[in-house]
């Protein structure tokens, strides 16, 4: 039996269905991110589990108990969000002391347990603060401290980062991260950033329109989509019909509906021995530089295609260039 | 450069204000010290007019009256709001726009049809309904009604309370004591500014309270009515002293809302 499982979870709205039949297992110190666009129905389900909203049909079991009908603050699940919502009226310590309060705890365990809180999120000096006078970062802390205090069975954490900007995004992630591990909890994630939900997370499940595309470990999910939705929204992949591939390449392929070709596994061939099972010609249209990566937008015989490649030195490439590119058979995958 | 000009020109602009509302006031006071002043300068000084009010206990009950039935109905009308919208936000959030309706209503009545209405359906009804006082109480109730509902919806909205609850249901607080504990402290400075805004329409009324009330229940502006056909000099000296204590009140009420924020 599983630590937390939602059996088959109807939700409706009016008459507007956002959770199809969703039926899902989470074991006991994962960290696992539900990931999809917006409106897939990702964070209702993580409100269902919080027990802020009641589900249509189905049944909510975690550590062996049926939670399905319990009240929010009889489930012993911690919630960040993702609009921190501190209490302005109180100080930082405060926040994170109020859950305890809740509890009845004495004065002198609230009083070490707000400390250590503190501590673990870095927030030492700013035990007085109202949350007016934090940065967006350190409101989230303060949010986070006062989830953990409680010692949750599950963290909840619905897109906590996505008001924070990028570069405190990645420092408030390794955060998260070292929590999860350093106090084994189990957490659930909700973003609609897939590199966030590859970087975080132990398991990914994928939303589509109210129900799940697709659950695997990162790595899976990338190299290995099942659907073209699951191949478009992870990896940014080049999604061809057989038709398009055929033109593409000049070869017939078996696939249901279509083939699935990740940017940086086609090749820019200079030397005729790195040929592999598909070659073809085309023509860059222009370049998109990504960082560490430059992406090519190719026209292959009227097929747009994008190609990755190292962003070693300026470009290398010319638009108008006339190019050679070769991908292996088993890069190219049936979804 | 440009902020000290800037500063310049805010200052001007404030300085213009104060003075077209001090102006006024400070004539008045003027003119409430002196014995006539028909000619460019007055006569003579006296403070006749304030000794005479200080030893008129018709005017300090008139007073009271009027301090009573400022605060009495919008104290009934805020906590009457405060339970409606702990019901409208926490369990049927979709009735708010029924509540809103409702509220703004009394902006469509004007001043005088509301008592003449109330006297018309009540006055022969039953006790306490005929009562004098009690008709005084409810009237005011629904004249502070959207002033008090718009103040405490707006602070709704800006302190987010669904989200505030939420968290506070997630840290193991129930719905009632969330909303009490969390959501009231957060809106109480809000409201104190439509409560301070009612009250001041409700000190300053004359038609609604001479309508339904008349003799029954003298107030502060009944008894500045009478003392303008006595002396123009009395009629001032109710004037500065209702002003201030409007103003002790406006006072005590924004050292209320520092003293909250401070804690």
């Amino acid at each position: 039996m599983s630590y937390i499982e939602f059996q088959n979870i109807n939700k409706f709205y009016g008459k507007n269905q956002v959770l199809k039949d969703i039926s899902l297992n989470i074991e006991k110190g994962q960290f696992v991110t539900l990931l999809g666009p917006s409106g897939c129905g990702k964070s209702t389900l993580l409100r269902c589990l919080s027990g802020l909203e009641e589900i249509s049909s189905g049944r909510i079991i975690m550590d062996g108990k049926d939670i399905t009908n319990l009240e929010p603050k009889d489930r012993n699940i911690g919630m960040v969000f993702q609009h921190y919502s501190l209490f302005p009226n109180m100080t930082v310590e405060e926040n994170i002391a109020f859950g305890l309060k809740m509890q009845k705890k004495s004065k002198e365990e609230i009083k070490a347990k707000v400390d250590s809180a503190i501590q673990i999120v870095e927030l030492e000096g700013k035990e007085k603060a109202y949350p007016e006078n934090l940065s967006g970062g350190q409101q989230q802390r303060v949010a986070l401290a006062r989830s953990i205090v409680q010692q949750p069975k599950v963290l909840l954490l619905d897109e906590p980062l996505s008001a924070i900007d990028a570069k405190l995004r990645k420092s408030l992630q390794n955060s998260i991260k070292q929590i999860h591990k350093d106090l084994g909890l189990t957490c659930i994630f909700v973003t609609h950033d897939q590199d966030e939900a590859m970087v975080m997370s132990d398991t990914i499940h994928l939303f589509h329109e109210g129900r799940i595309e697709q659950s695997s470990d990162p790595i899976t999910m990338y190299t290995s989509p099942v659907s073209q939705f699951a191949a478009a929204f992870i990896g940014n992949y080049n999604i061809l019909s057989r038709e398009q591939f055929t033109s593409v390449t000049g070869k017939k392929i078996a696939s249901e509906n279509g083939i699935a070709i990740r940017p940086e596994t086609i090749q820019i061939v200079t030397d005729p021995s790195e040929e592999t099972d598909y070659t073809f010609d085309g023509v860059i249209i222009d370049n998109t530089p990504k960082g560490n990566v430059l992406q090519y937008n190719i026209n292959v015989n009227g097929v747009k295609m994008k190609v990755d490649v190292l962003f070693r030195s300026k470009v290398l490439f010319e638009n108008g260039q006339k190019l050679r590119l070769s991908v292996a058979d088993h890069n190219c995958i049936r979804i | 450069m440009a902020g000290k000009k800037k500063k310049t020109g805010s200052m001007v602009v404030l300085i213009i204000v104060a003075l077209y509302l001090l102006i006024p006031l400070v004539l008045t006071f003027l003119y409430s010290l002196f014995t006539e002043w028909i000619s460019i300068l007055p006569n003579g000084f006296t403070l006749n007019a304030y000794v005479e009010l200080f030893q008129d206990s018709y005017f300090w009950q008139s007073i009271v009256r009027t301090l009573l039935i400022s605060i009495l109905p919008i104290a009934i009308c805020t906590l009457v709001v405060l339970l409606a919208m702990y019901v409208v936000v926490v369990y049927v959030p979709a009735l708010d726009k029924v509540m809103k309706m409702i509220c703004t209503i009394p902006y469509a009545i004007q001043g005088v049809i509301l008592p003449i209405s109330v006297l018309g359906l009540y006055a022969g009804a039953p006790e306490p309904f005929s009562n004098r006082v009690f008709m005084l109480v409810c009237t005011y109730c629904i004249v502070v009604l959207p002033y008090v509902y718009q103040g405490v919806r707006n602070n709704l909205d800006a302190v987010s309370a669904p989200r505030l609850l939420e968290a506070a249901q997630m840290l193991g607080a129930g719905k009632f004591y969330a909303f009490w504990r969390i959501i009231l402290p957060n809106i109480t400075n809000g409201i104190m500014v439509s409560v301070m805004l009612a009250m001041s329409i409700v000190f300053g009324d004359f038609v609604i309270i001479n309508t339904l009330a008349g003799n029954y229940f003298p107030t502060g502006q009944m008894y500045l009515y009478s003392a303008m056909r006595q002396s123009g000099q009395k009629a001032s000296a109710v004037i500065v002293i209702l002003f201030i204590i409007t103003l002790a009140i406006s006072l005590v009420g924004f050292g209320l809302q520092k003293s909250k924020k401070r804690r």
